[in-house]
């Protein structure tokens, strides 16, 4: 099987908070991209927070040699994120100019906000210091797509299935759904199936 | 995943965690016998054994300490079976006595410990660094680089360990216990168990004797470790033969130097000498390679244990005339935290005096920036743990001086933080609450007037607690002992305990109860739920008026257990009634109780439940003084 | 308006809480055990209730007297009223302090539907004080007797605006008869009419008196306290103790020591014991709600009146100028160094006369 990168190694960061799933939405990722043959690792930073915290996994891959675990900085080609503040963190340490974002706009409150000492941000001044700050930004609605279709829970996936339309990930849907199948069964595997149908379809459409 | 770590499918390659990678390692070398207690980041290796051992046919425990764990690896090993430890630091540092005095009387069955050190503490108090330790006891050290030697390494440290009758360590970090990447698998193992050949391996005459007396054994051991060290195939040099420049690696540095040397293009200039067997160090393969080098970057992760260790084998060869850079006094890499590409990259390019085009990227002024709020750890939707510090806050203001709280190694260590209202006075390592807490109680004789109470988690309790409540009664301490049930060893992932009922290996076991454990000490028990708001307040109310040792079990499931468990109970917020940010409220239930569920809608100005994170545990119902907060079968 | 961080700071970090349970069970960020009351959680409320009707924080009094008796004059000691009376109950009842005439004021209040609930103290063991809304005899029969311990009671006011009762009748100490003409002012347009009968009060006590009786008198059950003059008076089922009432005052609530009104000045109706002579007791009528409610309750034959002697209204009289006089050097001490913010207009010249009044007793 031939591999192509546009770019060796893509550098991908999943940022979002404890308890959103990113974690296994890259592992999944990750496994597809492996079984296809190329070498990709995989960092997670997610410390002591089981729930609540920033969490963020970087995902390289190449097809010459196992990359480091961690991106370097401003070298993300692509960054997804599962939550609007968490995306503009990583993306003023990550991103540059040709960086493309996707990203959830559902906010999830931090504890100051939830205390009323400090203020989230407007999703609009969000949206646009992504722009000002990288290449291409697309908003997913990954959570509403995710309740629509049965359970909030699935929006990593809905996440997952627009990143593989992106025409840099060298994955067909059906790789993913393959990973899918061995992680997942009866209507939970349903469930993610459909999420990511909508989620790649979003993309590959617009 | 467990299908992968057991595949028959040798040469095939899978996307493995370091973990996994490590566990199926152990299985590839025969493991017999694993036993660990759960550490971030290295839990996952034994939850994986756990499920597989019966399939596999060998035996897997979650111990109740690191001591436990590692003493019976050593009585597994007596009987000749090949046996596994696994700990992150903390652990290690937990069951250090047992470990320095077997490695006077070393193994017969191969003995790995693996240790997961924390470099820049993502998941710790701490960023110890562990390979100290298998110096001080004189052990053979090696250090993973990548997820391939992960589990490579495994196989090659019970064959080492086998050979020279001594433990072996392996020591990774969270890049690679918590990273993933690509690993070949090896063969699985043909022969099951030697105890199957011949069932009564132990001799009448076999003893282990830690005794001074092995001392120079031990030190034999570990020449012979070197001596295998220097042919290790974890060992390399890459690059121009007599470089001026040479980085000595280990760990992460492997990963991030070879990156940092093909970004610069000094594949021509610089060698990389790259070491997985870091103790004792392979001397003469190192001085070999170092002979024509003038500058040394040495990358290694936390302490400068690569780098002393270096120094003292140039020290002893005056044919090596180099300088180096490293951790030592900061000349490379920070004192602390954990190595980044972006670090070695750094470090190289100042001693090769290269200049870094900067990096890509769009300035904007600070003025023009977004403000993005911190977002601080806190405490799960739903978990009791937030409900408890709730409880405390408000037992203590009651107190007329206030009040101490002990803290201990758990979820509810975040209780130390603003989700917890700042409520502990202290946080260091395991079983570290009761005993402060028993001392600071002895004190009222002297006129101290806090009342003391001391916390801790239900793994923590039968992890390191026992000796110290027996302590604190014997004595009678004034103190407050409170165990914080939930049901789970939650931080690190929801390992069984010995309350639980269930073992690694999915069987069955009869729990035992941490109540009747405290009432067999004599020690008045009382258990509340700490969902039960008022009623806990008014609990340890009493039990602060009342001499002496106290014990109260605050107890109610994880969050996420209960979560997993179901369909959650709607709650909703009663707009009409809710007063907002009105007198009679302030928004109570978002600015004081700080759950994740109860967030404020800033254009009705009302609150609001964020129904995709509520797991539906009602307590927040009970603290709306306007009864505006309702639950699905709660009162209408 | 300042709030809830002005009241911590103010009034329960000053020692100078009552507990009279006016701002309690309204505000979630008040907190209440026995006789402790703090703020455990900061509240940024800005104009908060808890501050406008502390009886504690800064209070025009000559408005609220205005505003209670159309006409606001009255004496010095006792503030106003209308009659003094001597007053018992025809029968006894079990329990009963003195003369019973609260138990009947409020028993006739709920018969002729002057209330639907009166919030009262109660208690299970004779001495822990326990706030209820009685309804029924029943209820007014078990909440017979006085209390010496402190209980924040007046928390019940927000349960009964709650459940919607539009006629409540409070029996109260003098500070919470203070709190809930505050109330009353701050909730002017509130469908909820308030009946009050003030007691007499020198002073009341802690919980810790609770705690010293336990160790003193280990597995004590308390009958009746009673403080005739000779001391404090404990009836139980170790006999009568008697205690010297210095040994008692060890353990008076703190806040007791600002409080300038023995009688309940405020109330519709006070009443008190009748110290020369026992099972009768001290009653001054102050508005025309409080005399009406003494009519009926003698109409009804419950109790019988007798005419007060101006001897026992002079010695009234000068247990409440000494009260209020000792009571007012400890305020203006505290406002001097700065340990309490008065809470009182100092510049008043009614304060002026208690000092000069209280010395010339003392002289005399």
């Amino acid at each position: 099987m031939e591999l192509y990168l546009p770019k060796d190694p893509l550098n991908i960061v999943i940022c979002g908070v404890g308890g959103q799933g990113n974690i296994v939405a890259s592992e999944l990722l990750a496994s597809a991209l492996v079984n296809k043959g190329y070498y990709t690792t995989v960092g997670e930073t997610y410390g002591a927070s089981q729930r609540g915290g920033s969490v963020m996994s970087h995902v390289r891959i190449s097809t010459i040699k196992q990359c480091g675990p961690l991106v370097p900085l401003k070298e993300a080609d692509i960054i997804v994120g599962f939550e609007p503040i968490e995306t503009l963190r990583i993306a003023r340490d990550y991103g540059n100019p040709q960086t493309r974002i996707l990203f959830e706009p559902r906010p999830n409150y931090p504890l100051g906000v939830l205390l009323g000492e400090s203020l989230y941000p407007n999703i609009d001044d969000i949206e646009k210091e992504l722009g000002e700050l990288c290449g291409t930004v697309q908003l997913i609605d990954a959570t509403k797509i995710a309740i629509e279709a049965g359970n909030p829970q699935a929006a990593n996936i809905t996440l997952m299935g627009a990143l593989t339309a992106l025409p840099e990930i060298p994955l067909a849907n059906t790789d993913y759904d393959q990973v899918l199948q061995t992680r997942f069964s009866g209507r939970v595997l349903e469930l993610n199936q459909k999420v990511f149908a909508m989620g790649y379809d979003l993309v590959n459409q617009g | 995943m467990e299908w992968m770590i057991t595949a028959d499918e040798p040469g095939k390659t899978y996307l493995l965690q370091g973990n996994e990678a490590m566990a199926r390692g152990a299985i590839e070398a025969g493991l017999q016998f694993a036993a660990a207690y759960p550490g971030s980041p290295s839990s996952e290796i034994l939850t994986m054994l756990g499920h597989v051992a019966k399939d596999m046919g060998f035996y897997a425990e979650w111990s109740t300490n690191e001591t436990c764990s590692f003493e019976a690896c050593m009585g597994a090993s007596m009987a000749g079976v090949r046996s596994l430890c696994i700990a992150k630091q903390n652990g290690l540092l937990v069951m250090g006595d047992a470990l320095h005095t077997a490695a006077l009387y070393g193994c017969k069955g191969g003995v790995v410990l693996i240790v997961a050190d924390d470099p820049s503490a993502h998941s710790s108090t701490n960023e110890f660094d562990a390979r100290h330790q298998a110096r001080s006891a004189s052990l053979p050290l090696l250090e993973p680089a990548t997820f391939q030697e992960a589990k490579d390494m495994i196989k090659y440290a019970f064959d080492l360990s086998e050979e020279l009758q001594q433990v072996v360590m392996v020591r990774g970090v969270t890049r690679i216990h918590h990273g993933r990447g690509n690993v070949t698998l090896g063969e699985l193992p043909v022969s099951k168990s030697p105890l199957n050949d011949k069932p009564s391996q132990i001799e009448n005459w076999d003893k282990l004797f830690a005794i001074n007396f092995f001392h120079d054994a031990m030190y034999d051991k570990l020449n012979r470790a070197q001596a295998s060290f220097e042919q290790s195939p974890f060992n390399w040099y890459r690059g121009p033969k007599d470089a001026d420049c040479v980085m000595v690696v280990s760990g992460m540095g492997w990963l991030y130097g070879e990156e940092a040397i093909d970004t610069m293009k000094l594949n021509d200039q610089v060698g990389i000498l790259k070491l997985g067997c870091t103790w004792p160090l392979p001397e003469q393969f190192i001085v070999r390679h170092l002979v024509g080098a003038k500058k040394v970057l040495i990358a290694e992760e936390v302490d400068p244990f690569l780098e002393q260790n270096l120094a003292n084998i140039i020290a002893h060869h005056p044919e090596l005339n180099v300088e180096m850079y490293g951790r030592y006094q900061a000349r490379a890499f920070p004192h602390s935290k954990e190595l980044t590409p972006d670090l070695v990259i750094n470090a190289l390019a100042d001693i090769m005096q290269i200049e870094l085009a900067p990096k890509p990227g769009v300035n904007i002024e600070p003025e023009r920036q977004v403000i993005i709020p911190p977002r601080e750890l806190t405490f799960c939707a739903g978990c009791p743990h937030r409900a408890s510090y709730y409880i405390f806050k408000q037992a203590l203001g009651l107190q007329a001086h206030g009040g101490l709280i002990m803290g201990d190694i758990g979820c509810y260590t975040l209780g130390a933080l603003r989700a917890g209202h700042y409520g502990v006075n202290s946080m260091g390592c395991m079983g570290e609450g009761v005993n402060m807490g028993e001392g600071l109680g002895q004190l009222t004789r002297f006129g101290f007037d806090k009342p003391v109470m001391a916390l801790a988690g239900d793994s923590t309790f039968f992890h390191s607690c026992i000796p110290g409540l027996i302590n604190a009664k014997y004595h009678n301490s004034n103190m407050l002992f409170i165990v914080l049930d939930n049901a789970a060893t939650a931080m690190t992932g929801f390992q069984p305990h010995p309350g639980i009922g269930l073992t690694a290996m999915g069987d069955p076991a009869q729990p035992i109860s941490i109540e009747k454990v405290v009432e067999a000490l004599g020690c008045p028990v009382t258990v509340a739920d700490p969902y039960e708001i008022e009623k806990s307040i008014a609990v340890i109310y009493k039990l602060l008026k009342e001499p002496g040792l106290k014990v109260l079990i605050l107890k109610r499931d994880c969050a996420t257990l209960t979560m997993r468990k179901g369909p959650k109970r709607r709650v909703w917020v009663d707009t009409d009634l809710c007063r907002g940010d009105d007198c009679g409220c302030g928004r109570y239930c978002s600015t004081t109780w700080g759950c994740p569920g109860n967030i404020w809608n800033s254009t009705k100005k009302k609150a609001e439940i964020d129904e995709v994170v509520c797991i539906g545990c009602g307590v927040c119902t009970t603290l709306c003084p306007a009864g505006a907060i309702k639950i699905e079968g709660g009162e209408e | 308006m300042p709030g809830g961080i002005e009241l911590k700071t103010e009034v329960l970090n000053s020692s100078a809480c009552t507990l009279c349970g006016a701002c309690l069970d309204w505000c979630p960020y008040l907190k209440n055990l026995e006789d402790n009351l703090v703020m455990p959680f900061a509240c940024s409320v800005q104009d908060g209730r808890c501050y406008s009707i502390c009886p504690r924080t800064f209070t025009d009094w000559q408005e609220i007297k205005a505003a209670v008796f159309q006409s606001a004059s009255g004496t010095l000691e006792l503030g106003t009223f209308t009659a003094v009376y001597k007053v018992r109950s025809v029968d006894s009842l079990n329990g009963q302090q003195d003369g019973g005439t609260v138990s009947r004021l409020v028993k006739t209040a709920l018969e002729e539907k002057e209330a639907q609930a009166a919030l009262l103290t109660a208690s299970d063991d004779n001495i822990t004080p326990a706030s209820m809304l009685a309804t029924n005899a029943a209820d007014v029969e078990k909440a017979a007797g006085s209390r010496f311990l402190v209980a924040p009671g007046l928390r019940k006011i927000n349960e009964a605006a709650q459940k919607g009762i539009e006629k409540l009748l409070v029996v109260g100490r003098p500070c919470q008869v203070q709190a809930l003409r505050k109330y009353q002012m701050k909730t002017g347009n509130s469908p909820m009419q308030v009946l009050s009968i003030g007691l007499f009060c020198m002073w009341s006590l802690s919980w810790t008196f609770k705690d010293y009786l336990e160790k003193t008198y280990p597995g004590i059950i308390i009958d009746k306290i009673s403080i005739p003059q000779h001391g404090v008076e404990i009836a139980s089922s170790q006999g009568t103790k008697v205690l010297p009432t210095e040994k008692v005052k060890e353990y008076v609530q703190p806040g007791c020591s600002y409080c300038l009104d023995m009688t309940s000045e405020l109330a519709d109706i006070s009443v008190g014991a009748f110290e020369a002579e026992a099972g009768w007791n001290t009653v001054l009528v102050r508005t025309p709600r409080g005399a009406a409610l003494l009519q009926k309750a003698v109409d009804k034959g419950y109790l019988t009146l007798e005419e007060y002697p101006e001897q026992q209204l002079q010695g009234l009289k000068r247990a409440s100028l000494n009260k209020k006089a000792r009571n007012l050097k400890f305020i203006k001490d505290a406002v001097d160094n700065g340990s309490l913010k008065a809470f009182i207009d100092l510049s008043q010249p009614e304060y002026e006369q208690i000092l000069a009044q209280a010395e010339g007793t003392v002289n005399s």
